[in-house]
């Protein structure tokens, strides 16, 4: 009995050592792209969110002091000055938490994306849905241009 | 009869199958530890158009070759090397030069890649920033967001690592599929 809780014990610090803890956090911006210029922004909301990220994402940029507004997708060209759209990944471990989320702002007229930002954290450095929203635009709106 | 339910013997066999089980389920489930390679994202058919006389250098960017996770990724060198192999297959332009000295310069921006962490059926997802440059101007000729996606299901693979690999090149190759296509309906 206490060999075979040995290999459980075993396997459950591999999966923790190797994957519960990884994270990850990373902003780019295309080059040629000012992103100071963009003021008012359209958050599309996924068809499959069931968790409001979209909301979240909206107040953020609220709270930045930017005009945000949401609604599903749209035919271009969209009357902002970016478009948001995002994809989260959620996990379940004893609750349900965001794995990751990316975010990219998008040409209103042409669906380019303007900038990008993705975040990733596993179990053990889990974060709340709204500060992970932080983290990602916060990593957006810091971004250098891509090399 | 002999009764021989819950012995020590039986206990150690349950527990060794049950060791045997998750190893066997891990394996299948989860995906880590390859790098999509070029060979897997050359694409072999193409819909291209008319072919063009113009030399274009190649630059890609926003790879890696594995995330925090150890998934499977993209990187910059084996995209870069599918796609000037795919030029040179399917004659979108006469030939792929160094850098900046050709009469185009082909940026693709690698923005996002939606990966499953689990189970049986991986689809991956990709989004990637294609930009066509004149060098000798500098003017943006042609400019897209290419999406694309691929499903690898048990049949191709049954190892979780390698299945995710090729639903991963799938989509990656798709995506310069998608993208010559476009470049080859342009008046360059």
């Amino acid at each position: 009995m206490l060999k075979k809780l040995g290999y459980f014990l075993l396997l459950g610090v591999s999966l923790t050592v190797t994957a519960g803890c990884a994270n990850r956090a990373t902003g780019t911006l295309t080059a040629g792209v000012d992103l100071g210029k963009l003021k008012t922004f359209y958050v599309v909301q996924a068809p499959d969110d069931k968790r409001n990220t979209y909301q979240l994402i909206k107040e953020n940029l609220e709270k930045r002091g930017f005009g945000a507004t949401t609604g599903p997708e749209l035919k271009p060209p969209y009357q902002s000055d970016a478009v948001v759209t995002y994809a989260d990944k959620w996990m379940w471990d004893i609750t349900m938490y965001m794995l990751e989320l990316t975010i990219i702002f998008r040409d209103p007229k042409t669906d380019f994306p303007l900038a990008t930002g993705n975040s990733l954290h596993a179990s053990l450095t889990r974060k709340p849905p709204a500060d992970m929203v932080d983290e990602v635009l916060t990593n957006i709106f810091n971004a250098k241009p891509a090399k | 009869m002999r009764q021989r339910d819950g012995s020590p013997e039986d206990a150690t066999l349950i527990s060794k199958l049950l060791i045997l089980f998750l190893c066997v389920s891990a394996l299948m489930v989860a995906g880590c530890c390859t790098t999509a390679t070029h060979e897997g994202m050359t694409p072999t058919t193409f819909e291209t158009g008319a072919k063009n006389q113009k030399t274009v250098g190649v630059d890609v960017g926003g790879g890696k070759e594995l995330d925090e996770l150890g998934r499977t990724r993209i990187s910059n060198e084996e995209f870069k090397k599918a796609l000037l192999a795919a030029i040179t297959k399917s004659g979108t332009f006469s030939r792929t030069v160094e850098g900046k000295e050709g009469d185009y310069l082909l940026s693709v921006m690698i923005f996002s890649m939606e990966q499953p962490v689990f189970g049986l059926s991986f689809t991956v997802k990709m989004e990637a920033g294609w930009t066509l440059k004149r060098v000798a101007t500098g003017e943006t000729v042609w400019q897209e967001s290419i999406k694309s996606e691929h499903t690898a299901t048990t049949g191709d693979a049954f190892i979780g690592a390698t299945r995710l690999r090729l639903a991963t090149e799938g989509a990656g190759r798709k995506n310069i599929s998608q993208g010559l296509a476009k470049i080859s309906k342009l008046s360059l």
